[in-house]
């Protein structure tokens, strides 16, 4: 016979082991449409980021550090579609995660560097190319007025 | 001494500063605007040389090389670099004629790698891989399991290899082809390159 504390135990245990196999298995259990939608939404997601850091460079931004981070969702998104193509559904829900988590917040850096490249570039274009163009038509109106000024200045004393 | 006795000289100055002070602006007037946008594509060996290509292939030993994306196409570009193998009697990409109109393997793709490179930028891939196979003395031929590329397993269990009377090995070919992502049709367009390595995959008498 069991003592009751055993029995407790042993009751304990089958009660863990029903409620894991109920609960727990189906939570890490996808099947094909659910890995298939997941590798899908990543690579959206991916394209996506990449349509906003594409924006960023062309505005005149570094984007070096945001490449790198495509360059590792990249590659968990490789892993993810090749998990899918193996049927292994779990393993590719789980890369497609990893994939989306490393992409968190690219968007809003992109924007961001965007905004800031915007901004250097118009200062940039104020100072050198417009400062630039208006200081050289400066020093040429200047030094066109100061001979003027000297030819008449010695119009006088000669005729003085 | 009258100021017109010093003209010249005052002029070549006022000239020489105009054009110092003009000198940001010009320097971006006057750049010969790029006109070739390309890719570039390589492979290197373990030691970052074009000499010691793992050709003599052993069973699930380790080789190392270097794959190499150089971007000049004016802009940060997505590529995917299609991974496949193929045996001397499969079809490889097209190697001839205009480099848009070049066709890529009609094999499939082991496996997919992205690579995001900015714009003038050059990205570097380590690859390591190692194939597992083993010989058929029955047909005389090759069987391959599968190949590892940088720690992921990939399924070879198709691939078969022959045996080559006129090299006395049993040769299979690893390549890489480059396909660029295009933003208006959201998908990936083969932008006419590829890479390769051809291997002895050699077996234990």
């Amino acid at each position: 016979m069991l003592s009751y504390g055993r029995f407790v135990i042993a009751v304990s245990c089958v009660l863990l082991l029903v409620f894991a196999v109920l609960f727990v298995s189906p939570a890490l259990c996808y099947n094909e449409h659910e890995a298939k939608a997941a590798v899908e939404a990543t690579e959206s997601k991916v394209s996506s980021c990449y349509g906003t850091v594409f924006e960023a460079e062309k505005a005149g931004a570094n984007v070096s550090n945001l490449l790198s981070v495509l360059n590792e969702a990249g590659w968990f998104l490789s892993k993810a579609k090749l998990a899918y193509s193996q049927g292994d559904f779990d393993s590719a829900v789980a890369f497609a995660d990893n994939c989306s988590s490393r992409l968190d917040g690219i968007v809003a850096q992109a924007e961001s560097l965007k905004l800031d490249a915007e901004r250097a570039g118009h200062w940039d274009f104020m100072v050198n190319f417009v400062g630039s163009a208006v200081g050289a038509v400066c020093v040429v109106v200047g030094g066109f007025a100061v001979w003027v000024f000297l030819k008449k200045r010695e119009e006088i004393r000669e005729r003085v | 001494m009258g100021v017109r006795e010093y003209g010249l000289l005052y002029w070549v100055v006022v000239g020489v500063l105009a054009l110092l002070v003009a000198s940001p602006v010009l320097s971006r007037v006057l750049v010969y605007p790029r006109t070739e946008f390309f890719t570039e594509l390589w492979l290197l060996d373990a030691d970052h040389g074009a000499r010691n290509y793992p050709f003599n292939i052993t069973r699930n030993e380790n080789y190392s090389i270097y794959l190499g994306i150089g971007n000049r196409l004016g802009y940060c570009a997505y590529y995917m670099v299609q991974v496949k193998f193929r045996n001397q009697t499969q079809p490889a990409p097209t190697s001839f004629g205009p480099i848009e109109s070049r066709l890529p393997s009609s094999l499939p793709s082991l496996f997919n790698m992205t690579a995001f490179v900015a714009d003038e930028q050059v990205l570097e891939i380590p690859i390591t891989f190692s194939i597992n196979y083993t010989l058929n003395e029955q047909f005389s031929e090759v069987e391959l399991f599968s190949l590892r590329l940088n720690g992921v397993q990939l399924n070879m269990s198709d691939y078969t290899l022959s045996w080559d009377a006129d090299g006395k090995a049993f040769r299979g070919f690893l390549f890489f082809e480059l396909w660029l992502y295009n933003a208006d049709t959201n998908s990936f367009k083969y932008h006419g390159r590829f890479v390769g390595l051809r291997f002895n995959m050699t077996v234990p008498v």
